[in-house]
Formats: C-alpha cells, structure tokens, sequence
C-alpha cells in the first residue's frame, strides 16, 4: 500500500466525515483547521479509519496525535507492521 | 430495560420489538414539533395526494430506533453518537411495525459500537438505519 493511496483513502475519509466533497487535507492539517473537527468526528474520524485499514489504535498512540500528518505516519506504521508479520 | 455495558456486548446481538402507531402518537408529534405539514394532520388532504390516509412521520418512526438503543442494545447505558437513517415506505396510523436491531461492529478503543437496524411492517422494510452508540458511566 503506498503513500499517496493511503493519503487518497483517508482524504475520502475526511471527505465523508465532515461532509466536504471539496475538502483537501495536508500534513499540518488539524482541529484548528477544520471548524466541525470536535471529539465526536474525531471518534468518527478514527473509527473509519481503523474499519477501512484494519488496523488498531490504542488510546495513547491517539493521544499524541497532533494533525492529519501525525495520523498518517501512524497509519503507515501500522499498515507496515501487517504487512510483515 | 437491558444494562448491557461495551463488555457484554458481542457481534451478532439483536433484539427486537413490536409497536403500532397511533393518532394519539400523531398528534403527540405535531405538539412537540410543530410540524403542522397537511401531509401528516389532514386526512383527505393526505388522501388527495395518492396516500391512503395521514402519513405517520418519519422522523416519529424513527424515533423508535433511539428506543431501540436507550431500551434494547445495550439500553441503560446507551449515548447515542448518530444515526444514519432511510425511509423506504410511508407508515400510517394502525401500521403495526417492528425494529430489529443487531449489532454489527464493535470498536474497543471508544467502546462504540455500530447497530444495522430496521423497521418492518408485515415483513417488509419501511426504514432502515445505521446506528452508532457509545456507553456512558
């Protein structure tokens, strides 16, 4: 799975959550950036992302995470870590 | 109603139960909402425009899938985080239907879990639903 597929997906995730056809995420991309982005999109946000993934996250890996940059170097993470076990 | 905390919870629980709406729940709806829509409070109006009488509302309709949650799955400790909502068929007075709801994902990070839902009149779906629940304390 490479970079700019993963950065496809979760922009559609965003894309869907916030309901924004138009929204494109960056890498310093954050709740200060996006007004409807409270705690329950961040649940939505994470949910989505660990069912279209299938991956996990556990609560301290989420609370360190600071903008859509943070998240997709977790992603990354955990998709590799998957990929070679 | 039932207690069921995220750790009673597994993939695959359903329940289900039976109503049948009334005027009395018809006119409890356009008190509270004010929705005064013809559609919903005039019969031969409703009548005229091909129905076969007052349209119950589908937001009351769906109203019992907040039962569902708050009562059956996983009830007492039931926060409803959202509910994605279709309505396939119109409802009218007398309409007995029934909700069915089964869990269908489970997410142990925010202890949330996702319910397919629907709601049925003689066998055939009215409305269905995705509902999203978490548990409060």
């Amino acid at each position: 799975m490479n970079k700019e597929y993963v950065l496809e997906k979760v922009q559609d995730i965003f894309r869907d959550i916030f309901d924004d056809e138009t929204l494109i995420i960056k890498q310093e991309t954050s709740p200060n950036n996006i007004e409807d982005w409270d705690s329950l999109a961040q649940i939505n946000l994470i949910v989505a992302i660990e069912k279209d993934f299938d991956i996990k996250f556990n609560l301290e890996e989420i609370q360190k995470l600071r903008n859509v940059g943070d998240t997709l170097a977790l992603i990354f993470q955990k998709i590799n870590k998957n990929e070679n076990s | 109603m039932n207690q069921y905390r995220f750790d009673d919870i597994v993939l695959g629980m359903a329940h289900s139960f039976d109503v049948v709406i009334t005027e009395e729940m018809v006119e409890n709806f356009i008190n509270i909402t004010n929705d005064t829509n013809p559609l919903h409070s005039n019969d031969s109006y409703a009548k005229d425009k091909g129905f076969a009488g007052r349209v119950a509302f589908g937001m009351l309709v769906a109203s019992f899938y907040s039962t569902l949650a708050g009562v059956y799955i996983p009830g007492k400790f039931s926060l409803l985080h959202g509910i994605d909502v279709s309505f396939n068929s119109p409802v009218y007075i007398s309409d007995k239907l029934t909700i069915f709801g089964e869990v269908a994902y489970m997410n142990e990070l925010y202890h949330q879990i996702e319910i397919k839902a629907y709601i049925t009149r003689n066998k055939k779906k009215i409305s269905k639903a995705k509902i999203k629940v978490g548990f409060h304390e």
